[in-house]
């Protein structure tokens, strides 16, 4: 089987990453396994760009970082939501859900 | 907000813990990639090179990263800053000579700066300084001359347009009593108000006002600080205090506070700056219907939203009124000048164009810094390529050579700055002593900013056609072995050519300025002054009223004087005169020649002196027809004149003068005329004026004035007859000042200082130039020699003789140079217009100017290519040939 992958249309990136982050604290790797997992490998996270989203969420505010234990017993660096990052994800949820659904009606429309 | 902010600084300051954590994730993510590949049945190899491929560019990871974090602007231009200064400690020389030009061209520009800012730029000393206006008579032959003080008392009291209106007008003082020797004191007879109108206070007491202006409390004064501290020790109970002044007993009623500034006088004697001394009341004494006599001069503070042309504009009204109600002359027209264009007027050009000359400076230096970096740009092309084909970006890559180029800048700015603050000093020493505000000007904030500000233009200007350049490198190009570069080096050497060009033409510009400058200056300083200045020397003198009541005392004192001093040994001749020539006196009177009738409101006016039988010859005039003065020409001898030139040819064209007779009564009876016995040579009003104003002299026995001056030749050094001058006059009055003791060699360079001074700054700045320029040359040949090293090789190889090299290089440079030059005279003629009004009887495009420049501009530069020629020639053919 042949899933065509699709490149994450812009400012997207930063949604997928709070939503996984929503379930838990995730280490980068996981996240991006988690990703492309639930979109049935359809998306896929380069790492060129998921790191440094993660910082810039980090500086943000909307994420924070810290140092724990992975399930392979290694020490890796694990992001979760923060209070500002939980209202962010609900806003741009809204945003998103708003966008589609009119993208979605001009389509059918036309 | 804060927590962004608390992550970029943890991010800048704990740099190397955030770098570590960022490799240990990364490390981390691609393990967890290999082990996912390897579960997925790849050998451990594979399973690597797999993630690898997946992952990208580490580096770039990373630096998007930092990028990320938004610390990476900071971080980058501190790693440049940390690169550029490897860079310019690894090449020392070109390091120093270029930082050393350009803190000379930095600090020549900060040091003209503080200048122009003290002097043009901040404001004077005075409240709201921009409602300050002189007020000025005004006709076609004394385009500033002096009001009555009844038509001053009527403006005052007539027009709407002033918040407050003063006069004043030179009066000096004689301070005595005690035991000091009597010190003569600059004073200035002033109105009510005066200070009011400057927008300054007393420090102590008061003011004058309108009581002041009677005559009975005429003997009011306010001190100065200076004098105040100097003569009375700083007594806090001056105030009432009675003081000897021309041997009659003064009240101190004031003391003006430290920067209490005159605000210029046009009127003789002059004085700057804080060199007034006291300050004493002026009263309207006399007939108020007659107002022929000019003397005070006018100054206002205008009411809020009033311009000076509607206060001019009011007042020539009142004056027109005067004019009906009083029988006078009534052809002047009043004219009300701010202040501040009246005192700094004369020398904004002079500083403007000392400022484009220094700001050529700069230029240049910016055109010599920009080829020293694209020589070097030439040697860095390989590390340049490099990094471009390992993918960094253009845009990188030219802020880095930026960050170098605008480090070399400031350095050479702050190295500039502390050139400035030395070079003020020195710049205010040189300055002529009438310059206005010069003790006003001092290295101050706005200098600071300036530099800081010329420094980045600079460093941005030279760096970025280098770093534009250096940025276009072709990474397959630069990396080949060897390469000479054959394509971008002909687009390379094309703009180092042109900067070489310009070089040399904005310093050819500058030599033109320089060299018309000084012609000029030679040209004042061989003009014939109609005197002979050596072995003169000179003092002022005046009798007090109170002590010399008549003309008779007057005469007396001074016959005596000059009977004493004649018989002196090594004294050759003693006169006395009301003035010296070059000092800015200006006397004038109307007056009446005999059977002429002049035209009604046609004004017969000329300047007047008084002078004693031997005036003329102690001052070197020379006599042209009849006789000078002599002992018979006293009190009730026949009235004489003697006139000068100028004067015989404007009222007597094509007649013989001596013999005519002027008056200056309406209804002259016999004993009123005077008669023209001499005619003397002229003295121009400045060693640089176009033509000598008509004047003539009365003879000191017949019109006895108070104050003199006195002229002693002498047949040898005239400074050791001062002590002379002291002891004589001292025998006969001990209680007489002896003021301004001077060489009248000092009074004629003081006349050519301001000419003098721009001739040494932008011949100073011409200097620089024609090294740099000669400099960049160099620089710019040497690189093509080494660049053409196998050429010559291959050459000589041939057979070509070394003359024959170094032809070929010295032609390549004489090229430039040339084309420099012509560029150069262009720009010069067309700018020369400019100097104009700073040369003196040199015309803008003088031959002789423009040919010697020429030669030293197309000279210099060529013979500094002479040591990179030679080398050309001892290209051993072999070891070229090896090297391709």
């Amino acid at each position: 089987m042949t899933t065509q992958r699709i490149d994450l249309p812009q400012g997207t990136l930063d949604l997928l990453i709070l939503r996984t982050l929503s379930l838990g604290p995730q280490h980068g790797w996981a996240i991006s396994e988690r990703v492309q997992q639930v979109s049935s490998d359809v998306l896929r996270i380069q790492q060129g760009s998921l790191y440094p989203a993660l910082h810039r969420l980090e500086r943000r505010g909307w994420i924070k970082a810290k140092w724990g234990t992975s399930d392979n017993n290694r020490r890796a660096k694990y992001y979760e939501l923060t209070r500002s990052g939980q209202k962010q994800l609900e806003a741009e949820t809204e945003i998103w859900k708003k966008l589609t659904a009119a993208v979605a009606q001009i389509l059918e429309s036309m | 907000m804060l927590s962004d902010l608390l992550y970029r600084l943890r991010a800048l300051f704990q740099r190397n813990a955030v770098e570590s954590e960022l490799d240990e994730e990364l490390r981390f993510h691609f393990e967890r990639e290999v082990e996912k590949h390897k579960k997925a049945g790849m050998s451990d190899e594979e399973a690597r090179r797999h993630a690898r491929l997946l992952f990208g560019g580490q580096e770039q990871v990373k630096e998007d990263c930092r990028e990320a974090r938004g610390t990476s602007l900071v971080e980058s231009s501190l790693q440049d800053i940390r690169y550029a200064i490897r860079q310019l400690m690894d090449h020392p020389t070109f390091t120093v000579v270029i930082i050393l030009t350009l803190a000379l061209s930095i600090g020549a520009n900060s040091a003209i700066f503080s200048v122009i800012d003290s002097v043009l730029i901040k404001s004077l000393p005075y409240r709201q300084p921009e409602r300050l206006v002189r007020i000025f008579l005004t006709t076609a032959a004394f385009p500033k001359f002096p009001l009555n003080p009844f038509d001053f008392r009527d403006y005052r009291a007539r027009s709407k347009s002033f918040d407050s209106m003063a006069a004043i007008t030179r009066a000096d003082l004689q301070l005595s009593g005690g035991s000091a020797a009597p010190v003569k004191l600059n004073g200035f007879l002033i109105t009510s108000g005066y200070f009011l109108v400057l927008g300054l206070t007393p420090e102590l007491g008061r003011e004058f006002d309108i009581r002041d202006e009677l005559p009975a409390n005429q003997l009011h004064v306010i001190l100065s600080d200076r004098l105040w501290r100097a003569q009375f020790g700083a007594a806090p109970d001056i105030l009432g205090q009675k003081i000897t002044l021309n041997d009659q007993p003064y009240t101190v009623i004031g003391v003006m506070p430290p920067g209490t500034e005159h605000p210029g006088n046009a009127y003789n004697p002059l004085v700057y700056g804080e060199d007034v001394d006291i300050w004493h009341p002026f009263s309207n004494q006399g007939d108020p219907t007659r107002r022929g006599s000019h003397f005070v001069e006018g100054y206002g503070r205008l009411k809020d939203g009033v311009t000076p042309e509607q206060a001019q504009s009011e007042l020539n009204a009142i004056q027109v009124e005067l004019g009906r109600e009083y029988p006078t002359y009534t052809g002047w027209h009043v004219m009300v000048i701010p202040l501040t264009r009246e005192i700094v007027g004369s020398s904004r050009r002079m500083l403007w164009v000392l400022l484009g000359s220094v700001g050529m400076v700069l230029l240049i230096a910016c055109a010599n810094a920009a080829n020293l970096l694209l020589a070097r740009a030439g040697a860095r092309q390989r590390e340049l390529a490099v990094r471009l084909a390992l993918g960094a970006q253009r845009s990188r890559l030219i802020r880095q050579l930026l960050t170098e180029s605008l480090l070399i800048a400031f350095l050479g700015g702050a190295l500039g700055l502390a050139m400035a603050i030395g070079g003020v000093k020195a710049l205010v020493s040189l300055m002529p002593a009438d310059f206005p505000r010069a003790h006003d000007i001092h290295v101050s904030a706005p200098v600071f900013a300036f530099t800081f500000l010329i420094s980045a233009a600079t460093g941005i200007l030279f760096g970025l056609v280098p770093a534009i350049q250096a940025s276009r490198t072709d990474p397959r190009q630069g990396l080949h072995e060897g390469g000479r570069n054959a394509t971008g080096g002909g687009r390379l050497s094309r703009l180092r050519n042109a900067l070489v060009i310009s070089e040399v033409s904005l310093a050819c510009v500058l030599l033109i300025g320089a060299g018309l400058m000084l012609r000029s200056l030679l040209n004042l300083l061989h003009l014939d002054p109609g005197f002979k200045q050596e072995h003169v020397l000179t003092a002022n003198l005046s009798l007090p009223d109170v002590q010399y009541k008549n003309g008779d005392m007057r005469s007396h004192f001074f016959e005596e004087l000059t009977t004493n001093l004649s018989s002196m040994p090594g004294v050759e001749s003693v006169g006395l005169g009301s003035d010296l020539p070059w000092t800015g006196y200006d006397d004038n009177t109307s007056f009446t020649i005999e059977g002429k009738h002049p035209a009604p409101h046609e004004d017969v006016h000329t300047r007047y002196h008084v002078a004693s039988p031997d005036y003329f010859r102690a001052l070197g005039t020379p006599l042209l027809s009849g006789r000078f003065f002599t002992n018979a020409d006293r009190k009730d001898a026949p009235a004489v004149v003697v006139i000068n030139h100028a004067m015989a040819e404007k009222y007597w064209p094509h007649e013989n003068a001596v013999g005519k007779r002027i008056t200056f009564e309406d209804n002259p009876k016999e004993k009123d005329w005077l008669t023209v016995v001499g005619v003397v040579a002229d003295v121009k009003d400045k060693p640089n004026s176009a033509s000598a104003e008509a004047a003539f002299w009365w003879s000191s026995l017949q019109v006895p004035f108070s104050n003199m001056s006195l002229v002693v030749r002498s047949g040898s050094d005239p400074q050791a007859l001062t002590n002379t001058v002291r002891n004589e006059v001292k025998r006969l009055d001990p209680s007489l000042a002896v003021a301004r003791v001077q060489l009248m060699d000092a009074i004629v360079q003081g006349s050519v200082s301001t000419p003098r001074f721009v001739f040494v700054l932008v011949g100073l700045f011409a200097g620089l130039a024609i090294l740099l320029a000669a400099i960049g040359t160099y620089g710019v040949i040497a690189y093509s020699v080494s660049q053409r090293t196998a050429e010559f090789g291959l050459r000589m190889a041939m057979g070509a003789q070394r003359l024959d090299v170094l032809r070929l290089v010295i032609v390549q440079a004489a090229k430039l140079v040339l084309a420099g030059a012509a560029l150069g005279i262009i720009l010069a003629l067309t700018f020369a217009r400019v100097l104009k009004s700073l040369i003196y009887d040199v015309s803008p495009a003088d031959p002789l100017t423009f040919v010697a420049v020429g030669f030293l501009v197309i000279v210099v530069p060529v013979l500094a290519c002479y040591i990179p020629a030679r080398k050309a020639t001892e290209a051993d053919p072999m070891i070229a040939l090896r090297a391709e």
